[in-house]
């Protein structure tokens, strides 16, 4: 934990070498999230950019008394929370990816998560990519960990109905 | 369907993606750009204001302000340029001065106020909402002659085709505006207020980077126990 910290001072004073390292812990796990919330390994990609330059740029800001992997984690679904708004309100409900993936096994899937809510699915992304704690979640959204739960669960029940309706399980 | 098994099909969903490949060398390579950037357009422009609000913004020098009243307008003014180029802002609170303007101006300009942030519209989108739908090319020389770019997001408006169209500062400049609305959400929320403002709002200054939430919608800010401002009236927006 002291160890990344102080990698994060490094990055802070612009040390590429730290910022490489950095991406090279985190990169994978990042993109797994933002994959699952976006639905393309482009899309994805876009954002985990966007994410990291704002952690580049922002290193700064950086408070040892978070874990570096939840103030990460904050920011890139702050990121990837303001791409699915920007689809919302193109294609007026349903917020399909920009340039979805070919399909899959997990098609059935990715439609039935279409169906969860932002916040329920964001936390969903979270805990499965990375089975951060209720009390990471709740730091990472800003909310209780009473809210975490319901909002877990809530999610997975919408799930649970939409995959039976779909038939995929 | 039981709970465990959804929770078995989440599981191998969200297992993490392997290798993050050249994600450092773009990231420090768009840092440098951005500093390069940093010329900033802000310094080109000049802005002139009435008591009653700004009435024109140019690349020349203009008429400075004649009054306290026009004087302050065109601080702020510049305080809300300033933020909305480094991407704090979504929304301008200050308001605009179009008395200048001939009717058929200030129709196609409050037409293209109505584009919401981050969106664009055709043209010919912008002659129907003013009841002219045959009036496409008069549209395109009143947006052209748009007295107060940014403010009223004249860049936001596009070709049929997708076409970026002319633009008072240049089509690189109005490139740019477009990915920089791209970039810049609209809702953010405190985490230790729990309030869901615009982004832009006086209440968002005063609130750390680490206090700072992101959200789709208000509904979805609503959800999680999240109430809107009342100063910046995010549902309304």
């Amino acid at each position: 934990m002291d160890e990344e910290r102080r990698l994060m001072g490094r990055v802070a004073r612009g040390d590429e070498a730290a910022f490489t390292e950095l991406v090279g812990r985190y990169g994978g796990r990042l993109l797994g999230v933002a994959r699952r919330l976006l639905g393309s390994r482009a899309d994805a990609e876009d954002a985990v950019q966007r994410a990291l330059l704002q952690c580049y740029l922002g290193a700064g800001t950086y408070r040892p008394e978070w874990a570096v992997s939840t103030w990460l984690y904050r920011i890139l679904t702050n990121v990837c929370v303001d791409e699915l708004r920007r689809r919302k309100s193109r294609s007026g409900e349903l917020e399909l990816p920009a340039r979805p993936d070919p399909p899959g096994e997990h098609l059935d899937l990715r439609r039935a998560l279409g169906r969860v809510p932002t916040e329920a699915r964001v936390l969903l992304a979270l805990r499965y990519v990375d089975g951060l704690s209720y009390g990471e979640l709740a730091r990472i959204r800003g909310i209780s960990i009473n809210t975490v739960k319901s909002q877990l669960q809530r999610g997975k029940s919408l799930l649970k109905s939409a995959l039976t309706k779909g038939g995929a399980a | 369907m039981k709970t465990d098994s959804v929770d078995e099909i989440l599981k191998r969903y969200f297992q993490p993606d392997t290798g993050a490949g050249d994600l450092a060398r773009q990231v420090l390579r768009a840092a440098r750009e951005s500093a390069r950037e940093s010329g900033r357009l802000l310094d080109k422009i000049s802005i002139q204001t009435t008591p009653r609000g700004v009435s024109l913004i140019r690349a020349e020098r203009l008429e400075k302000p004649a009054t306290a009243a026009a004087r302050r307008l065109a601080e702020q003014a510049r305080e809300e340029l300033a933020e909305y180029f480094e991407g704090k802002r979504a929304f301008f609170s200050v308001p605009v001065d179009l008395s200048e303007a001939p009717d058929f101006q200030r129709k196609v300009l409050a037409a293209a106020r109505r584009i919401p942030f981050g969106e664009v519209r055709p043209y010919a989108w912008v002659a129907q909402r003013i009841g002219h739908p045959r009036a496409v090319r008069a549209v395109g020389t009143a947006l052209g002659r748009n007295p107060v770019p940014f403010i009223v997001p004249c860049h936001r408006v596009l070709q049929t085709g997708g076409g970026l169209g002319g633009y008072l500062f240049g089509t690189d400049v109005k490139s740019r505006l477009l990915s920089l609305e791209r970039t810049t959400p609209v809702y953010e929320g405190c985490t230790s207020t729990h309030i869901v403002c615009r982004v832009g709002c006086v209440h968002g200054r005063h609130m750390r980077p680490d206090n700072r939430v992101v959200f789709a919608s208000v509904e979805d800010a609503r959800s999680i126990g999240y109430r809107p401002c009342k100063v910046c009236k995010p549902q309304a927006a």
